[in-house]
């Protein structure tokens, strides 16, 4: 399936900034959030996967993403 | 006898605007859609939601500690290194696995641009007109 590629910056400083307000981000930083975000995503999706696999299941069910969650 | 024709009166909305300010937060279609490609198989729908949830702790965790490196650093702004720094105490950038590799991997073109000659040059200021 085709993804979108493109990195929503602006939500991604605003979520930072509401965590953090008095926190800046240098110019281009925020493609690196989202570069770990996905890399986060992308771990979480293959911990899943094993687990969907471990339990014989043919779909990723939310017990697997929460097991997956927690190895990460 | 016929009533003069007469518009309607529309109710005038008060104020500037009646939207909410929303929490910023991702779309789910787009970690739905991130998540659903990197699995490679079906995702139960419910399945999604912990995927949101555990993506709003991640992002409340990475800002403590993009705060805590640059606090460490002396500075309020957050740098790249320190992002580096945090991908590698992540394990995802590792000395087999440079975060350019990773930005080629993962980043269209447009992104690599900015990012990779940055990336290269390190802290050197270049000199702007």
């Amino acid at each position: 399936p085709r993804m979108k590629r493109l990195a929503p910056r602006s939500t991604l400083r605003k979520i930072i900034k509401k965590h953090k307000p008095e926190l800046r981000l240098a110019a281009n930083a925020d493609l690196l959030v989202h570069l770990s975000f996905l890399l986060f995503l992308h771990r979480l999706a293959e911990e899943a996967r094993t687990k969907a696999f471990e339990n014989k299941s043919k779909i990723i069910k939310p017990e697997h993403t929460i097991a997956a969650a927690k190895v990460i | 006898p016929l009533q003069p024709l007469q518009a309607k009166p529309v109710p005038k909305r008060l104020g500037v605007s009646q939207r909410k300010p929303r929490e910023p937060e991702l779309a789910s279609s787009l970690i739905k859609g991130i998540f659903r490609h990197y699995a490679k198989m079906p995702v139960a729908r419910d399945a999604f939601k912990v995927v949101e949830k555990c993506s709003e702790r991640y992002f409340k965790q990475l800002s403590n500690d993009l705060e805590a490196y640059s606090r460490h650093a002396g500075r309020k702004t957050v740098e790249m290194a320190d992002l580096e720094l945090l991908m590698r105490r992540q394990g995802l950038v590792t000395d087999k696995m440079p975060m350019n590799v990773l930005i080629e991997h993962y980043f269209p073109m447009e992104y690599r641009k900015l990012l990779i000659p940055i990336a290269v040059c390190g802290n050197k200021v270049i000199p702007s007109k």
